[in-house]
């Protein structure tokens, strides 16, 4: 039993990281906007704890700290992405549909670009060396775990409250949202703001995780990788990403004695999901129990 | 709800120590190179490289007599693959040593982990600054670039002594090539040359108008290029249709036949310093039979990453052989653990005469090499196919 979490630990926090990014897609899909600015702001989160925890003038502050330097790098991540994600949200939120998606994907370049140029930020190589909080991989769930059930429960505590309908009032129909008095721009921004801090924030456990940070975890292919997990997982469920999340990220893994032709499985296994559950795999538990109730019937 | 936190509560009471295991036999010895991805290019070449070795070594009697076994786990392009990679090579497969990743900011993930687990890291190709000081189990016999790139500038000074004003060009999105170009800059100060000018670009760019321009404007009589295969071939090719007449001197990143089709003819003479070259067989016997045997396997010249990951495997076996001829044990009796450490000491002593010519390891997990290379390109007639052709050792 040890050996199978000394071989997995890694591999099952990394679902739980993964699907805290699936969340941070889902808070702007509560108020019907697609996003894909989260994996600007998850690079941004990293590069903030990796040079936190690296840059030799906070050296000082590291030792005086200790462990809990930790949380003040992921305070630092928050803060950043709270005003980042105002600043890009306000402006960039006046678009819709596909206009906003390309928006935020220009935002994730930008990013890109911009830490490439960053002395700071080691260039193409990027940070190395970070301290480590714990030794092993596994433990690394005490950081990514309590941050999901907190996002989750941030999920849940919002879709049964006022702010929660207005969310879901602007996913359905923006303006008539706006026309029964509800602030449209207001609670679009908090939506977006609110998936950018959570993606800062994983960014920042992230950095020690790996070891290491660098620009190329804040790529295009990224940003595409996290919505995949919602709309595998289900994009109206709140359990949507982390299902989506763990088929994701444990599939190559399972399918590893396959060797070179595991990549091929798990292209196809991703097309059948797309094909015979259009609402991910949540919504397609949803349908079965439906039908297993004989209340759904075939519908 | 409540399923998943029985679940995680699962997960948490893991993590007891594993029984003391024995090395296995034939020898595992694991191989974490990118096998997929777009890192692939790369990572098939080692994989050439390390199963050429393999059966070659094994023929040859592997381990004074035992036999030693490639364990092959994928690591993909990125850092998370090849922590899995590692992950499987060390609790699963038991090797004795992991020979990977591909790219240097793979072992920075990756390699704390082994080093964690007191177990020797051999990196074939990682060539950044700060890889042997990850761990005391981490080495490489891959000479970073501050020992391979200033030789080719040294070459340039040789065939036009009165060299003086130098224009830097680099892929700025490019890891080893930014790393490449610091490099490179250090060594023009150290030469007595003058940057006359810096110019970026990106590995995705074909137009380079701008950064050609500033050369010409610059009177630069030596360009450096370090990039990627396809952008260098482009940059090299406007270079020489706008007018720049001067010497070329070009990174690693230019040191693969994938130029050839983008510059055809145009690539003629670039300066190009290696680690491995697989023409140098004149004092190296041990290169002359990889080269011959590499060619009639795979239909083909051996190209540096092929060579380095040959001689990682190379190196570990040899390290092994010490092993058993100074303690007198087999390897088959010794417990993993000790054989891991023991292995680790054992790679930084002495010195191996391989396909790169003769190398050694520091006790910091520093390559020596002795010997590099700096070859230029010449193109065929067709202007579409060409060689390196070795003009120093």
């Amino acid at each position: 039993m040890s050996g199978f979490f000394e071989n997995y630990g890694f591999l099952i926090v990394t679902i739980v990281q993964q699907a805290l990014l699936g969340l941070s897609i889902y808070f702007p899909l509560m108020a019907g906007q697609l996003s894909l600015a989260s994996i600007g702001f998850y690079s941004l989160g990293g590069y903030v704890a990796a040079i936190m925890g690296t840059h030799p003038a906070l050296a000082p502050l590291r030792e005086a700290l200790g462990f809990w330097m930790f949380p003040l790098e992921w305070l630092g991540a928050l803060v950043l992405s709270v005003i980042l994600g105002i600043a890009v949200g306000y402006p960039a939120l006046r678009l819709r549909g596909i206009y906003l998606a390309l928006a935020t994907v220009a935002f994730v370049q930008v990013v890109n670009v911009a830490v490439l140029n960053m002395p700071i930020a080691g260039g193409a190589v990027g940070i190395f060396g970070i301290p480590q909080a714990f030794e092993s991989r596994l433990d690394y769930i005490w950081f990514f775990g309590p941050l999901f059930f907190f996002a989750l429960f941030l999920v849940w505590r919002i879709g049964n409250m006022g702010r929660g309908l207005a969310f879901f009032a602007v996913r359905e129909d923006e303006l008539a949202a706006g026309a029964m008095g509800v602030a449209t721009t207001g609670n679009k921004v908090t939506a977006f703001v609110l998936g950018c801090a959570l993606a800062g924030v994983t960014g920042a456990m992230s950095a020690p995780f790996l070891n290491t940070w660098n620009a190329r975890q804040g790529t295009f292919d990224a940003s595409v990788t996290c919505l995949a997990y919602v709309l595998i997982g289900g994009s109206r469920s709140i359990w949507g990403p982390l299902c989506g999340a763990a088929l994701l990220v444990s599939l190559p893994e399972l399918l590893r004695p396959l060797k070179d032709s595991r990549m091929i499985l798990n292209g196809v296994v991703l097309v059948a999901a797309c094909v015979y559950l259009p609402q991910g795999i949540m919504g397609g538990l949803a349908a079965l129990r439906a039908r297993l109730s004989g209340r759904g019937g075939a519908a | 709800m409540k399923r998943i936190v029985i679940a995680l509560a699962l997960v948490l009471c893991a993590a007891q120590p594993t029984l003391a295991d024995k090395v296995a036999a034939p020898i595992p010895i694991g191989i974490a190179v990118a096998q997929t991805s777009n890192v692939a290019l790369f990572g098939q070449e080692q994989v050439n490289g390390a199963k050429l070795a393999e059966e070659r070594l094994n023929a040859a009697g592997g381990v004074n007599g035992t036999k030693i076994a490639l364990v092959f786990q994928d690591t993909a392009g990125d850092e998370a693959g090849a922590v899995n990679a590692f992950q499987n090579l060390l609790n699963r497969d038991k090797v004795v040593a992991i020979i990977g990743p591909t790219l240097s900011q793979q072992a920075f993930a990756a390699n704390p982990i082994a080093d964690r687990a007191k177990t020797p890291v051999v990196g074939p190709s990682n060539t950044a600054k700060g890889i042997p000081e990850i761990g005391e189990f981490v080495g490489r016999i891959s000479a970073p670039m501050t020992q391979v790139a200033p030789n080719s500038l040294k070459q340039a000074m040789k065939i036009k002594p009165d060299l003086k004003r130098v224009a830097v060009l680099y892929a700025q999105n490019d890891a080893f090539s930014s790393s490449e170009t610091t490099t490179f800059q250090d060594a023009i100060k150290e030469l007595g040359l003058e940057t006359v000018t810096v110019q970026k670009f990106q590995t995705t760019d074909t137009d380079f108008t701008t950064q050609v321009t500033a050369v010409l404007g610059a009177n630069a009589d030596l360009v450096v290029i370090s990039g990627l295969a396809a952008d260098s071939g482009n940059l090299v090719k406007q270079l020489r249709q706008l007018g720049y007449k001067g010497l070329i001197v070009g990174g690693n990143g230019l040191n693969s036949p994938n130029m050839f089709p983008v510059c055809g003819a145009l690539c003629n003479d670039v300066l190009v310093a290696q680690a491995y070259s697989p023409g140098a067989v004149d004092k190296n016997p041990v290169n002359k039979d990889f080269a011959a045997a590499f060619e009639a396997a795979y239909k083909k010249g051996p190209a540096q990453f092929s060579a380095q990951a040959y001689a990682a495997v190379q190196v570990v076996v040899e390290a092994l052989a010490k092993i058993e001829k100074e303690t007198g044990k087999k390897i088959a009796d010794f417990e993993l653990a000790d054989l891991r450490a023991a292995l680790n000491k054992s790679l930084r002593t002495g010195t191996y005469l391989t396909p790169m010519g003769e190398i050694s390891m520091a006790p910091s997990g520093e390559v020596q090499q002795k010997d590099f290379y700096v070859s230029k390109i010449v193109m065929n007639p067709d202007g579409k196919t060409g060689s390196f052709v070795l003009v120093s050792e």
